[in-house]
């Protein structure tokens, strides 16, 4: 099997899933796959349904339809014990009256397996997540990053269809969590087994995911890469979620978007046409400002505004700048320190307003959108 | 580790120590019969110490060397009663007051000619006295004194002690006896108020007459209203008390009965077997020997030197019987104008 | 407040103080009774202490509780373990209702107990008189005296053990079942280790309970000396009959062994926490 044909296997597929509690629906109409050696992020706030995904795939319950496979077999039937999923707990669930080697083995002990061969995975998996110094300790006497290993290796012992990860980074200080992200990311590329995490952080999503998921009130919005989630987000909700955005209503007027003087090109691929009522959306990061004179080719030109507000926030500048329009709206633009050096602001200064990048979003008058549906 | 499996061993071993019924004490070696006696509180000593032995060796040397043990339970005259007809296995039932049989009678446990023996059923029988402390400080002469204030008495519970309603017969019969005595009548008020007087200085009721006896040994009150047999063996412990003999008292008589109910057909010959030996010569002198006084032959009394002589000695037939006496005495003069007044 | 005065003074005064309240409080009414148990029954000399002890219905009787508690702790213990592992697990229609039941035992006068058992069981009993003729006799055996004990200790194990089921994580036994256990397995090898100190704490709860069980004992064994009578039965018996010594020499056999007793709770305890 080369190593392409594997990226490409699909691990783990979510097929229709659909759950009500009583008659608010929690999951509507999930569908999406893991692929090999993929880690998935489910991004949401809560009550988006992310954890009852996480849930139903575990078997920990059950859906009111749908379908769950992992590697090309129908688990949707099956109890949690015959799935072969690693978990890991928000709360680590360490077995609290078990050693950390005893944790790691359990899986392993309740599969019959020979001692000899338990002792070598436990000592693998310990050598692998680094608790050497660890091993004999109880769960109470282990710091927080420590029991998250624990609970990683405890769940990779018996070579799990796919990890599954509650939340894990909730409970700790944001210092580490920074840290360990980056060492669980280093981990899961080295193990390549198939992940799922759900969060609501979406900077932690953004740095972990090979794909992130949005969900929203039991919705999937979107599912693709960090980068086109974040840079061309398909509703409202997932530009909102993802970072900060502007927006400008206006209207489609012969191919081109148009909103009082505004007139910008947009591409092709935007599924929109003409008459139709659209929402311009772009980032704080993606805005330009010049003097009035001095804008160059590389940006679409917005409009004029002038400086209301000038922010130092550390690494960047955030300016508020009204537009030159009727609504006199206010957007918020980040400028890095090249461009502050270059180019310093002050109140009141009037400005010419450029766009690096942006999107076009159908207007729809719900709060959640689906980009596929043109009425 | 070496702790925790020494630990865990010793835990098991005593474990598995405690998880199987101990032997009975009482022999029960291969092929020994068992007779469960129930009987009520100072007969005891008597039981235990001569009577069951004497019987077991009579028995074992005829018929052919079979053991015999004895199972019993002593408490209030009462309680015994109420525990029989709750299903106690009880053999044999010695009493201390005939209504107790009764109450077993109405319940179908006894049979209605259970009395059909020459002494009417009754084993052995024992005046009531009154114990002082020694020294007798109170001045106490005869029941009359224990109304007088400042003195303290104890008195079982007529409810669960039948010697307490025999103490009652004798205190009310009393003055009953000496006022016929001295003006030819019974008078029934001067009875009924010595009563009363008694009773407001009762400050305890214990469940049985051995029960008040341990209380009085223990400090507790001025005087004590009960069985010569117990001021007997009071004195014989070298206890600091003396014995105060009223001028008139009643005899009380205690009753045995088998409980038929329990006794299989097999049973029958060793438990009646029992009973009669109750009126054996052998018997009646250990009765006499354990301070109560023989019923088949008066001269046997006569070879315990601390038997009193009672003046005007009475027993329940002066009332009619205890048919007569519960209702009149116990309950229509007692509960109803002495205790519940 | 006490701060100042406590660097004025140069010491605390507070700690001694409430210590010795502590003791002058528990003098009357806990310390000396017990002492008083001891004095009285070594006054008279260790020969007839010793005398007293060896008696064989004394022997008999000290037996007799310990085997009879036994039993009624194992079967305590394990239906306490049920028990809590149901309801707290389970929700359904009645359950609070028989979480109450199960506690109403410890209310009843244990001679209220004794003699429901006797109106049920005894041989003209509401069932037991259709076991009589059967030759199955209930009351008046050691086998009476154990329901007795179960009756009245019915809800001590249960009431350690079911505390610590209700604030068990449940994400334990999820991951032990993603991990692949079964329930049993679960049961076995995640719920049980964190129940070991309730259940230790809920089997001498029970033991030293049924062991000194009194009032209902009496009316449910008939006791009968030397066959139904348990320790506590033999020391009213040896009190009723004047022989005080007799009954305080097994008195202080059954407060030494409480005291053992707890104490082993009280050290095992941590241990079992520890880990």
């Amino acid at each position: 099997m080369t190593q392409s044909t594997e990226k490409n296997q699909i691990a783990v597929s979510v097929e229709g899933l659909s759950k009500k509690f009583g008659e608010a629906a929690v999951l509507e109409d999930i569908n999406f796959h893991v692929k090999e050696g993929e880690t998935i992020v489910l991004l949401g706030a809560s009550g988006s349904g992310k954890t009852t995904i996480l849930r139903i795939i575990a078997g920990l319950e059950k859906p009111d339809s749908g379908r769950v496979t992992l590697h090309s077999k129908d688990v949707t039937n099956l109890p949690a014990r015959e799935r072969g999923v690693g978990v890991i707990f928000q709360s680590y669930a360490l077995f609290p009256k078990m050693n950390v080697e005893h944790n790691i083995g359990y899986g392993l002990r309740l599969r019959g397996k020979p001692k000899a061969d338990i002792k070598e995975i436990v000592n693998g998996l310990i050598e692998l997540t680094g608790l050497e110094e660890h091993r004999r300790k109880s769960p109470s006497q282990l710091s927080g990053g420590q029991q998250q290993r624990v609970a990683i290796a405890r769940a990779l012992a018996y070579n799990p269809e796919v990890l599954l990860f509650d939340e894990p980074f909730g409970a700790l200080d944001a210092q580490i969590r920074t840290r360990l992200r980056r060492e669980i990311r280093a981990l899961l590329r080295e193990i390549k087994v198939p992940s799922i995490f759900i969060t609501h952080d979406q900077e932690e999503a953004l740095e972990l995911g090979d794909r992130i998921a949005v969900l929203n009130q039991g919705r999937l919005e979107q599912i693709g890469t960090p980068f086109d989630v974040y840079n061309k987000p398909a509703t409202e909700y997932v530009a909102t979620f993802l970072g900060a955005a502007n927006l400008l209503l206006g209207i489609i007027n012969e191919g081109k978007f148009e909103a009082e003087d505004i007139f910008l090109q947009i591409d092709t691929d935007a599924n929109v046409r003409d008459g139709q009522s659209v929402k311009l959306v772009f980032r704080p990061e993606d805005v330009f400002l010049r003097k009035p004179e001095n804008l160059t080719q590389n940006y679409q030109l917005l409009t004029d505004g002038f400086v209301e507000e000038v922010n130092f926030v550390g690494a960047f500048e955030r300016v508020v700048v009204r537009l030159n329009i009727s609504t006199r709206q206010p957007i918020i633009v980040t400028r890095p320190k090249t461009e502050t050096t270059a180019f310093p602001l002050e109140i009141g200064q009037k400005v010419t307003v450029g766009l690096v990048r942006f999107r076009i979003l159908p207007n729809y008058t719900l709060a959640s959108e689906r980009a596929s549906r043109v009425v | 580790m070496k702790f925790r499996f020494g630990s865990i061993f010793v835990l098991a071993v005593s474990l598995f120590s405690m998880s199987c019924l101990p032997s009975a004490p009482s022999g029960g070696g291969k092929g020994a019969r068992t007779i469960t006696v129930y009987g009520f509180s100072i007969m005891k000593e008597a039981m235990e110490k001569d009577i069951y032995p004497a019987f077991a060796a009579k028995w074992k040397a005829e018929h052919n060397g079979e053991e015999v043990n004895f199972v019993s339970s002593f408490a209030g005259s009462e309680t015994v009663t109420n525990q029989i007809l709750q299903g106690a296995p009880a053999d044999i039932a010695i009493l201390s007051i005939e209504r107790d049989v009764d109450r077993l009678i109405a319940a179908g446990h006894v049979p209605k000619d259970w009395y059909v023996t020459p002494q009417k059923g009754i084993v052995n029988k024992t005046p009531f006295v009154i114990i002082v402390r020694k020294g007798n400080p109170k001045g106490i002469t005869d029941f009359a004194d224990l109304g007088k204030d400042g003195v303290k008495l104890i008195h079982p519970d007529p409810v669960s002690s039948g010697g307490a309603q025999w103490s009652l017969l004798a205190i009310y019969g009393s003055e009953l006896k000496k006022s016929e005595a001295e003006g030819g009548k019974k008078d029934e008020t001067r009875a009924l108020n010595t009563l009363k007087a008694i009773w407001k200085n009762v400050i305890a009721t214990p469940g049985s007459a051995r029960e008040a006896r341990t209380q009085f040994e223990l400090g507790q009150g001025d005087a004590l209203v009960t069985y010569e047999l117990e001021a007997l063996l009071m004195q014989d412990a070298n206890a600091p008390v003396d014995v105060v003999i009223p001028k008139s008292t009643i005899f009380s008589e205690h009753p045995v009965a088998i409980v038929d109910r329990n006794v299989t057909a097999d049973e029958r010959p060793l438990v009646e077997a029992f009973r009669n030996f109750l009126w054996s010569e052998e018997a009646q002198k250990a009765f006499v020997k354990n301070h109560f006084r023989a019923v088949t032959n008066e001269s046997f009394n006569d070879t315990n030197a601390q038997f009193a002589k009672i003046e005007m000695p009475f027993t329940v037939e002066y009332f009619g019987g205890w048919e007569k006496a519960y209702p009149d005495v116990i309950e229509k003069v007692f509960r109803d104008q002495v205790q519940n007044k | 407040m006490s701060e100042n005065v406590r660097h004025t003074r140069g010491f605390d005064l507070i700690k001694p103080l409430s210590i010795t309240t502590l003791l002058i409080v528990m003098m009357p009414l806990v310390l000396l009774p017990l002492a008083s148990i001891f004095i009285f029954g070594t006054s008279s000399g260790l020969a007839s202490f010793w005398r007293a002890l060896t008696a064989p219905e004394a022997i008999f009787a000290l037996q007799l509780s310990l085997v009879t508690s036994f039993w009624a702790t194992v079967f305590n213990v394990f239906f306490g373990l049920f028990a809590a592992y149901v309801l707290s697990k389970y929700n359904f229609w009645g359950r609070n209702a028989l979480i109450v039941t199960i506690s109403l035992p410890t209310a009843i006068p244990t001679a209220v107990a004794g003699f429901a058992l006797l109106l049920l069981w005894g041989p003209y009993g509401i069932l037991g008189k259709f076991l009589e003729p059967q030759g199955i006799h209930i009351m008046f055996t050691a086998a009476a005296i154990i329901l007795a004990n179960i009756f009245v200790t019915f809800p001590l194990a249960f009431g350690v053990i079911k505390p610590v089921f209700d604030t068990m994580n449940q994400s334990l036994e999820e991951a032990s079942a993603t991990m692949g256990a079964t329930r049993w397995q679960t049961f076995w090898h995640v719920t049980l280790p964190s129940l070991r100190g309730a259940i230790l704490s809920g089997a001498l709860l029970t033991f030293a309970r049924s062991v000194g069980e009194f009032g209902s004992t009496i009316l449910v064994s008939g006791n009968l000396a030397g066959r139904t009578q348990t320790a506590p039965l033999y020391i009213f018996a040896k009190f009723n009959e004047g022989q005080v010594e007799a009954a305080n020499a097994i008195a202080i056999v059954l407060a030494l062994f409480s005291f053992v007793i707890f104490s082993v709770l009280f050290f095992a305890r941590d241990w079992l926490e520890a880990e």
